[in-house]
């Protein structure tokens, strides 16, 4: 590390760049564990910062015990405790509508794609949804609860409505952002309208679309976590909100951290899937 | 034959002229430069013929008919964006041929692997013709220097074998190297296809060493619109023998033009 270490020329090398890269973490995680321990220290009893072991328990409890009373099972196997486990429940009903609604985007970039393109779509729609973009979607959500009930399809139109005009105007302005001299010669090799939108502009937004939906991911499961929490009878949001009641905060740490890290493997994941799909593409 | 009649193209709001009653006619198997000063209108006609773009008043007829949108019978190299990043070297020069054939859902047909297998042997073919080596085909555009992609990018245009091909300032990223080596290339592709060629460029230098025929668009005051001012055939003995006086004439036009001293009647 020179004198200039804070410099903008400055290049740390791999060792200082992966130190300082979990600096943070390790501060974090250090301050609270001895927080626990001092409160812990004070007040045997206190629920608010579970210890490590407290933690570990309340997890171990939550991948290896039945979600409810009726399902336990007889000298189960390890794959029959883990299945019918509260965590494999609850990760399942999330997971469950977290795909629904990434597949429901799937339309939103067809019609951003359209609506850049053909003119007349364009004009349709683009005023709506610059409109409807601006409506904060949880404030729609009792109106969702009036209109679909609280099943299901009201949780899942939330998420729609809050992640997806945002798709169709990023979509929107990928498509117009494609050089016009790509489109027109197309044309002069003999494309049609049809060619030229899927096999000329979709094919070089896709990954730029990939990871606008990779930034929208954060929102996707924000609106499902608010549609678990006010009603739903399964969920990791759900489960949250459970046992907020019972300050059982032995349990949600661990859920809060396995939600983030299910996040994380999901967008990692279409990170590398946009990498292996489109090896032409440089990231910024 | 491309026939540009009184063509006239407004823009903007105040409308403000670029093009003002053009025309020019231009036969099969020309190669017509079109020069001019930076915004004398030079793309705008080039687009006008694309059919990318509609004149304000006037017609332009391609084999004695109106074509209102870019289609396979001129193909077209602009100055940059002229390959598809998403595809590799040889998918951009089939690109055209399998489009063509094979409509959006062509890949299900049972002759589609068959016939992309000939695309590909002919696409070799025109690699070779443009310099290129065979391992040149699998990389993307992004891994090849400028003078490379518009190399590929006319084979990806001659592919489809158009009749017609409009060049819009193709070589002018390029450093005078490599320039002269696409020049030469052009030439030479011109030469054994015979398609009927339009560049657009303000290179004088390049026109001459291109063109059999050199048509210049000039304006007559800065709010006025272009009209074609020189419209002279270039010779091949001329090219050779008389081409510093050849030069010095084109550049002087546009050059009297810009300062607005002499005015020459268009040829």
């Amino acid at each position: 590390m020179s004198a200039g270490f804070l410099l903008i020329h400055a290049k740390p090398g791999r060792v200082w760049s992966t130190v300082l890269s979990w600096v943070l973490f390790s501060v974090g995680l250090a301050a609270y564990f001895y927080m626990a321990e001092a409160r812990h220290r004070e007040n045997p009893e206190d629920r608010v910062t579970p210890t490590l072991a407290q933690m570990v328990k309340g997890m171990s409890d939550a991948v290896l015990k039945p979600a409810e009373e009726d399902e336990v099972v007889e000298s189960p196997t390890l794959m029959q405790q883990i299945s019918t486990s509260m965590l494999w429940k609850d990760t399942k009903a999330t997971s469950r509508r977290f795909g629904i609604s990434m597949l429901l985007l799937l339309p939103a970039v067809l019609l951003g794609l359209h609506m850049g393109l053909f003119p007349y779509i364009g004009a349709f729609f683009l005023r709506f949804f610059l409109f409807f973009d601006k409506i904060v979607a949880l404030s729609l959500l009792p109106i969702l609860f009036i209109a679909f009930g609280i099943d299901e399809l009201s949780k899942i139109m939330l998420i729609v409505i809050g992640v997806a005009p945002t798709v169709i105007l990023d979509v929107f302005n990928l498509t117009k952002a494609v050089p016009a001299e790509q489109v027109v010669k197309a044309f002069t090799l003999g494309a049609g309208d049809f060619d030229v939108a899927y096999r000329v502009v979709l094919k070089q937004i896709m990954p730029r679309v990939l990871n606008s939906i990779r930034l929208n991911l954060k929102s996707v499961m924000l609106f499902l976590f608010a549609g678990e929490m006010i009603a739903s009878t399964d969920g990791l949001a759900y489960r949250i909100a459970l046992l907020r009641r019972h300050m059982g905060m032995d349990v949600i740490i661990p859920y809060v951290l396995w939600v983030a890290l299910l996040l994380f493997a999901v967008d990692f994941s279409m990170r590398l899937v946009n990498r292996w799909l489109h090896p032409w593409f440089r990231e910024a | 034959m491309i026939e540009v009649k009184n063509i006239s193209m407004m823009y903007g709001a105040p409308p403000r002229t670029v093009l003002d009653n053009i025309s020019i006619d231009i036969a099969d198997g020309d190669f017509v430069c079109v020069l001019g000063q930076t915004g004398c209108g030079k793309s705008t006609l080039l687009r006008l013929i694309l059919g990318s773009e509609h004149a304000t008043s006037g017609q332009i007829l391609v084999d004695g008919k109106e074509h209102k949108q870019p289609d396979r019978t001129r193909g077209y190299v602009p100055q940059k964006y002229s390959l598809f990043p998403d595809k590799t070297v040889i998918e951009n020069i089939t690109f055209g041929a399998e489009v063509s054939e094979f409509g959006l859902f062509g890949r299900f047909q049972p002759s589609f692997y068959r016939r992309r297998r000939e695309f590909r042997q002919r696409a070799q073919s025109y690699l070779r013709s443009i310099g290129l080596r065979e391992a040149d085909g699998g990389k993307y555009p992004d891994e090849l220097s400028g003078g490379m992609q518009q190399r590929v990018a006319i084979a990806q245009a001659l592919m489809t074998e158009p009749r017609i091909l409009l060049m819009d300032e193709a070589f002018s990223a390029l450093d005078p190297g490599t320039r002269r080596g696409m020049q030469q290339l052009i030439r030479e592709l011109w030469a054994a296809t015979g398609t009927t060629i339009l560049f657009v460029t303000h290179n004088t230098d390049e026109a001459l060493a291109l063109a059999t025929r050199v048509v210049v668009l000039g304006k007559d005051g800065p709010d006025s619109g272009s009209r074609v001012i020189l419209d002279a055939r270039i010779s091949e003995e001329s090219r050779t023998h008389d081409k510093e006086k050849l030069l010095h004439q084109l550049e002087s036009v546009s050059h009297n033009f810009a300062d607005e001293e002499t005015v020459l009647p268009a040829a």
